[in-house]
């Protein structure tokens, strides 16, 4: 198979506007790169995996004209290495030249103890970098990256939706001439949870030697190893006996965010726990929700040790006797009713939106009477004074 | 939305818009208020005011009334309208008033208005932070703050305003606004009809005329069934059956369920919550238990109001009910 048939490679974006609901973010990037003399050296694009972070800077470098000098830092080995590596990046003659980008990738991989030093020594070159400086992490609020951190331009971009994977998928069926089942392709970009890469990879092996995909396919990929993390992870938390500050960290190296553990937790509480250890589990899991809000209106990252520490810590004290016994844990399972339902709340919240602008009330108000209002938005000329858009005139008909 | 259709909201289709008091003499309920507002606007010059009261009697319309009647048809570049609850902070909300305060009034009087509507919702912390604002732009700017509750806007604010305490429409104005709309609108609204939606609304006259608005599709005789029907087409139902599954113990099929609620009909989980404080009088479990269960749905009505995810918040109160009565009859 020559290079050309992978699909990571064939459907890889090389431009801008390919991509799609990352707006803002590339707004802040082109920004920084026009500000880079006079403001922050170096940019930080950050967000989970297989979301288009490396992607979107070879768009950019290719619609912009740049070249893009890359180096990945699970490759540092040391200080030494990473200096050496950085001096001759920065020194390489441009083969065509072009103005050059320096893309410095995966920066979660510099392990503190190891490279001592090294991220230090980042630092100070990405300040006197006469290029501009990309870095790219999967989860930037370690504190191994505070001081790099305050440095440099913040980029997040957010998991793509499920919707977004799904149009992807069925442009890619459709110029592979491959007949897809339409829930197929939604059941498979709900099991790729925001990666794109997994996203390619996956359908490529569905379209090999077939022209149709159908359900039954889908269910046949096999999940991918994530699993094995948060597996333990679940153990620790259920099976610990005497608490132990070492299940605080239980969830730290699982490359999954707490809003996904929350939802494994959810998931399999029902199964270890019952009454009231059930109870008291939940109790925790909302009480944990409470601070995850808080940090999402205050920005306020402080409260991250308590959302964790009540999914860990607090999780784990709500069991009344051990529970020594083998318990299989399942993946999220309703997953596609949860997304069904945030689906369904933002298009109540953004006609409500319209709605309170113009008649003068909160947005909170409009969504609290929503279904009566739903009566009142059943004429057409009521639709058209709102300015609702033909997606919300569809949701409200059904 | 176009200039013109904003200009002849009299004209608009929805009637919470249409019959929206556009002058002093039209403002129902609410006559020393008024009478002391029409007094200010008169002399042009105005004081920081709260208006504080219950939902849907006239803070908005009136603060509207004000500005028109100072600015005339200039009114919109001199009115800047926010929520403290829908907007995502106070930061936000200052820099909002920063840009509108810049720029200097249009016409003879000497300052603009900002509504601020909900600032109760704000922190403590959050309101010192706005007092300060109020402080730096009093010069050009005036501020009409809106609450429910005047206790929770701090003293220092409170001390800068003109305080107006709005109170509930009794049942003749509500009456009289009943009347007003039917009218016009070609509505035959019996006895009946008229006391249950007081009774459904609490006074509160943009509900009312919500509640008409809808009855109307339904036919223009309305009646207190019809009004009964739509408000609780609008209440959520299987309550009853999810209460029963949880406190039997069946803790998996309870939360199915309740998802399933909650994905096929529009109902908040405050609705929920209000739902199952009213099914569970009617079950068939000791008095004290129920009462737990009240006191377990305040402490979650709380953190809804303070966490995001409405699900986990509500899964929680179901799983408590396993602390309750498992299968008592």
């Amino acid at each position: 198979m020559s290079g050309k048939n992978i699909f990571v490679d064939k459907y890889s974006t090389k431009s801008l506007k390919d991509f799609v609901g990352q707006d803002e973010s590339i707004l802040l990037i082109k920004r920084f790169i026009i500000n880079f003399r006079k403001g922050k050296k170096a940019c930080i694009i950050h967000g989970p995996t297989g979301s288009g972070k490396t992607s979107l800077i070879y768009a950019l470098a290719n619609d912009m004209g740049f070249e893009v000098i890359e180096l990945n830092a699970s490759d540092f080995r040391g200080r030494k290495d990473i200096e050496s590596h950085l001096k001759r990046a920065s020194e390489q003659k441009s083969l065509f030249s072009k103005s050059k980008i320096i893309l410095i990738d995966e920066i979660d991989g510099i392990v503190e103890g190891k490279d001592r030093g090294g991220l230090t020594y980042l630092e100070s070159f990405m300040l006197e970098s006469q290029y501009p400086v990309f870095l790219t992490a999967n989860d930037i609020w370690q504190k191994k990256f505070n001081s790099i951190r305050q440095k440099c331009e913040l980029v997040q971009l957010r998991e793509a939706n499920h919707n977004l994977i799904t149009l992807f998928l069925e442009r890619i069926c459709a110029t592979e001439g491959i007949k897809a089942n339409r829930d197929a392709l939604l059941k498979l970009a709900i099991k790729e949870r925001g990666d794109f890469r997994a996203a390619l990879n996956d359908i490529q092996v569905l379209c090999s030697g077939s022209s149709t995909i159908s359900n039954e396919d889908v269910d046949k990929i096999n999940e991918r190893e994530k699993d094995e993390g948060i597996f333990n992870a679940l153990q620790l938390v259920f099976k610990m006996v005497k608490l132990d500050s070492k299940i605080l960290s239980a969830y730290e190296n699982l490359n999954m965010n707490l809003d996904d553990v929350s939802l494994w937790l959810d998931e399999n509480i029902p199964k270890e726990y019952s009454g009231k250890e059930l109870a008291k589990a939940y109790d925790f899991m909302s009480k944990s929700d409470i601070f995850k809000r808080r940090i999402m209106r205050q920005q306020h990252w402080g409260f991250l040790v308590y959302q964790n520490m009540l999914l860990t810590a607090g999780i784990s004290s709500a069991k009344s006797s051990p529970k020594p016994a083998f318990t299989k844990y399942q993946r999220p399972s309703r997953l596609l009713k949860i997304w069904m339902f945030n689906r369904k709340k933002e298009q109540v919240k953004s006609i409500s939106i319209k709605y309170a602008r113009f008649t003068h009330c909160s947005i909170k108000r409009a969504v609290k009477e929503f279904e009566i209002l739903k009566i009142i938005f059943r004429r057409d000329k009521i639709r058209e004074e709102l300015n609702l858009t033909e997606e919300e005139t569809e949701f409200l008909r059904n | 939305m176009s200039e013109e259709k904003r200009e002849g909201k009299g004209f608009s289709d929805i009637w919470t818009e249409r019959y929206r008091p556009n002058n002093f003499k039209d403002v129902i309920g609410q006559e020393e208020i008024v009478k002391r507002i029409d007094g200010f606007v008169s002399s042009k010059n105005l004081p920081h005011l709260l208006f504080s009261g219950p939902a849907g009697v006239g803070k908005s319309s009136l603060a509207l009334i004000v500005v028109k009647k100072l600015f005339g048809n200039n009114w919109k570049e001199n009115y800047l309208e926010l929520n403290a609850s829908d907007e995502r902070g106070i930061d936000v909300v200052r820099q909002k008033v920063k840009n509108f305060a810049r720029t200097r009034s249009l016409g003879d009087v000497t300052f603009k208005i900002i509504f601020l509507d909900e600032a109760d919702a704000l922190t403590k912390e959050a309101q010192q932070a706005l007092r300060r604002t109020m402080e730096n732009y009093s010069g050009t700017c005036r501020f009409i703050l809106s609450c429910n509750y005047s206790s929770k806007i701090i003293d220092p604010i409170q001390s800068r305003c003109a305080i107006f305490r709005f109170s509930l429409l009794n049942e003749k104005d509500v009456e009289k606004i009943i009347k007003n709309v039917s009218k016009n609108e070609g509505l035959d609204v019996d006895e009946s009809a008229m006391k249950a939606l007081y009774e459904v609304s609490n006074g509160d006259c943009r509900r009312i005329i919500n509640l008409l608005q809808a009855s109307s599709s339904v036919g223009k005789k309305i009646t207190a069934e019809v009004i009964y029907q739509i408000v609780s087409a609008a209440k959520p139902k299987d309550i009853k059956k999810i209460l029963e599954l949880a406190i039997e113990g069946k803790f998996v099929e309870s939360r199915e369920l309740l998802l399933e609620v909650m994905l096929k009909q529009s109902v908040s989980g405050l609705d929920i919550i209000k739902e199952i404080n009213r099914e569970i009088w009617k079950l068939n479990i000791k008095d004290e238990e129920k009462v737990k269960i009240i006191e377990k749905c305040g402490e979650i009505e709380f953190r809804l109001t303070e966490g995001s995810d409405e699900f986990i918040q509500l899964e929680s109160l179901l799983a408590s009910f396993l602390l309750i009565g498992k299968g008592k009859e």
